[in-house]
């Protein structure tokens, strides 16, 4: 499925610079050692974490998109590093659980 | 599958999670940190020859190996503490020149960094890097990016170093929605 279509579907608040890409699946998590152990290039990563050292760990797997959930704030600073390094950040006031199944319905699967 | 010829498709084994201990003797100030598998970790002072350890601070990380699933060669990454995406922070380090060349191609750079004392522990070897970024290339989806992992021994200045090893330590947000503030 296309990123372009969850945003849509889920009305996402791009934080970044967006590049379109397949989504391969879902992966959930608050912990980077979790990312770089378990999560799949392609995936979509749902945390509440907003350190820039997601966009780190996010670039180093392949994740084809961060959200932030519960509307959390993101500073400026990892912004501009997923900015510069290409990594599509969202925002949405859903909860993790809220946003799981949204995503469920729209036909995504763990990654 | 004979060894020598295996092209090598390397995959995560034996994650261990655990916490990296940094301490400081208070006498010479050496800084020195380990990994431990500890539930809790470790906050007691202790005397090791003429050093006084102390704990200042831990960092949930893990371990891992990595394994041929074709040839069934095992490496182990008991060196490494951890990696640090290059940001480029000072035009004069090897590591930010580096990151300048292959930015516009999409090749991030990433260091890998040994424990502390550097002179002291074993450091990562340079064929263990090369297949620790073989491994995380071949995980990738996308042709259109890819990773460069090199040795922290390129960071010009490791202390003035703007970048962060990527580890579960200040990770909880401070920040509120905007509706709660």
């Amino acid at each position: 499925m296309k990123l372009q279509k969850i945003v849509e579907s889920l009305d996402l608040k791009p934080l970044t610079k967006v590049e379109d890409n397949e989504i391969e699946g879902v992966f959930i998590s608050d912990m980077l050692s979790d990312v770089m152990s378990n999560a799949k290039a392609g995936d979509l990563w749902i945390t509440v974490q907003t350190h820039k050292n997601i966009v780190s760990a996010s670039n180093l797997v392949d994740i084809a998109a961060i959200i932030i959930v519960h509307g959390k704030i993101v500073s400026e600073e990892t912004i501009e590093l997923a900015n510069r390094f290409h990594v599509n950040i969202f925002s949405t006031p859903l909860s993790t659980f809220q946003l799981a199944g949204k995503l469920v319905a729209l036909g995504l699967n763990p990654g | 599958m004979d060894k020598e010829k295996c092209l090598h498709h390397w995959e995560m084994v034996n994650v261990s999670y655990g916490y990296i201990i940094t301490e400081q003797c208070f006498k010479c100030e050496k800084v020195s940190n380990y990994f431990t598998q500890e539930h809790t970790p470790p906050l007691e002072e202790y005397r090791d020859g003429e050093h006084f350890w102390n704990v200042m601070k831990s960092d949930q990380s893990f371990k891992f190996n990595l394994k041929c699933s074709e040839c069934n060669t095992v490496v182990d990454y008991d060196e490494l503490l951890g990696l640090m995406m290059c940001t480029g922070c000072d035009k004069d380090c090897e590591v930010d020149i580096e990151l300048k060349k292959l930015e516009a191609e999409r090749i991030w750079v990433y260091v890998a960094f040994g424990f502390l004392p550097i002179g002291e522990k074993k450091q990562l070897s340079d064929e263990k890097i090369k297949i620790l970024e073989d491994y995380f290339n071949q995980r990738r989806r996308s042709s259109n990016s890819s990773i460069r992992i090199i040795s922290h021994e390129k960071v010009r200045k490791i202390s003035a170093c703007y970048a962060e090893v990527i580890k579960d330590v200040n990770m909880v947000s401070l920040t509120a929605p905007d509706d709660n503030i």
